[in-house]
């Protein structure tokens, strides 16, 4: 069986963490399958998705971490005019964050939980915020 | 108070019902790619970028492409959801046979702050005699322009229009009409200077962005292209901000105006209180 859910994350500044473990919990549950694997998923290049233990001080020792790896003002031939789209990309910074931390996370699923430490919990990162995120649940198993 | 003179909010959910209104939109502005968002998310953004209201306008294109990008009532909805951070700018084709009646109407029944017009979209020069009806009205009623000067993205719309001094004429001959050059005139971007520094109810917007990133852009043009001091010294009181979102983010826009060569005072203007005095609302 395979099960897919969306949702969607208002991120309310240019860098936002936020936890979404309980509602990918949520789909989980509402997706009957018991034995199996979740997959959790950012439609968005500026984004990221990681486990983590959630606490303030880890996010923002990892923002300092990606921000000293990943200059807000480099030269970055990404800086220019899209033709494409009509507008200007001048967000090299927060694409290479993304790339950095990855954009999915996927996690094994038995008797209906999914396998989690005690510590480890879901975080949703922006990086070029605030903007409205989608996030793709994928729960496939039996 | 921080204020972008230069936004379009063609984009936003509360205006995008109609999917033929929006494909029309993407079409005719050239913004492809552009997200609907609701205007909640719009404040947010403006909250993010340190910014309390932003100058919203319509655009008018009915006699070459048979209606309005954004229309006044458009806009003015808008500014009725949201009237403590949107100020509404009409925009009417001057090519139009009711051009006067259909501002009359934005000004009179919609309340709306100002005027905005696209020489180069719209394909008038603005020192043509037809205009003068417009000029007059605007002056009666005391609502500022906004001009898109020097380049647009838009496709279809000749630079010949947007030279910034076409408005030489215009200046002279309304001495009490306030008169905002959008995108500070780019690439004119020196007679923009002369402009600014010559006719007292002449001003520039900085939503000007054609290459690099905003702060690597706005270094060559006001320190290579202009002077540094240029702003800091002599116009830090006819320079606005403004942002040309959504083509680049306004946080983006407000840290390549944070990066200029101005002293607080001057910086304070240049944010919001020269756009303040130009739509009036000191005297509100």
């Amino acid at each position: 069986m395979v099960k897919h859910y969306e949702f969607f994350v208002t991120t309310e500044d240019e860098y936002y963490t936020a936890y979404i473990g309980d509602t990918v919990k949520g789909f989980i549950a509402a997706s009957g399958v018991q034995n199996g694997i979740v997959s959790v998923v950012t439609a968005h290049t500026n984004c990221g998705i990681i486990v983590t233990e959630p606490l303030d001080c880890i996010l923002s020792d990892l923002n300092v971490l990606l921000h000293n790896l990943v200059d807000d003002d480099g030269e970055y031939s990404h800086a220019h005019f899209l033709p494409t789209y009509g507008r200007t990309s001048a967000n090299a910074y927060g694409h290479l964050r993304s790339i950095l931390v990855g954009n999915s996370t996927t996690l094994s699923l038995v008797n209906g939980k999914a396998c989690m430490g005690e510590a480890q919990e879901i975080v949703f990162m922006e990086f070029d915020g605030p903007q409205a995120r989608k996030v793709f649940v994928d729960i496939i198993g039996e | 108070m921080v204020i972008d003179m230069h936004t379009f909010p063609g984009f936003l959910e509360e205006i995008c019902q109609d999917p033929r209104r929006v494909e029309f939109r993407r079409e005719q502005y050239f913004l492809y790619k552009q997200h609907i968002w609701p205007l909640s998310l719009f404040v947010l953004q403006m909250n993010a970028a340190g910014i309390d209201k932003s100058v919203i306008s319509a655009e008018d294109v009915t006699t070459r492409a048979g209606d309005t990008i954004v229309s006044n009532e458009e806009v003015g909805m808008l500014v009725e959801l949201c009237p403590e951070r949107l100020i509404g700018f009409a925009g009417v084709d001057p090519w139009r046979k009711d051009a006067v009646q259909v501002l009359e109407k934005a000004f009179g029944e919609l309340r709306l702050s100002g005027l905005k017009l696209s020489p180069a979209i719209q394909r008038f020069m603005p020192n043509d005699p037809m205009l003068e009806p417009i000029y007059e009205l605007c002056e009666r009623y005391h609502k500022p322009i906004l001009f898109e000067s020097g380049m647009t993205w838009v496709k279809n719309s000749p630079s010949r229009y947007g030279n910034p001094l076409l408005l030489e004429d215009v200046a002279i001959a309304h001495p009490e009409l306030k008169m905002c050059m959008g995108h500070f005139g780019w690439p004119w971007v020196r007679e923009t200077a002369m402009m600014i520094l010559k006719y007292p109810n002449l001003y520039a917007d900085t939503a000007l962005l054609y290459f690099d990133s905003p702060v690597q852009f706005f270094e060559h043009t006001f320190e290579t292209d202009l002077g540094e001091y240029w702003i800091d010294r002599m116009l830090y009181d006819k320079v606005l901000f403004g942002s040309t979102y959504p083509r680049i983010e306004q946080k983006r826009m407000r840290k390549a105006v944070d990066s200029l060569t101005l002293r607080p005072h001057q910086r304070e203007l240049v944010l919001g209180g020269n756009a303040a005095s130009f739509l009036g609302l000191e005297e509100a």
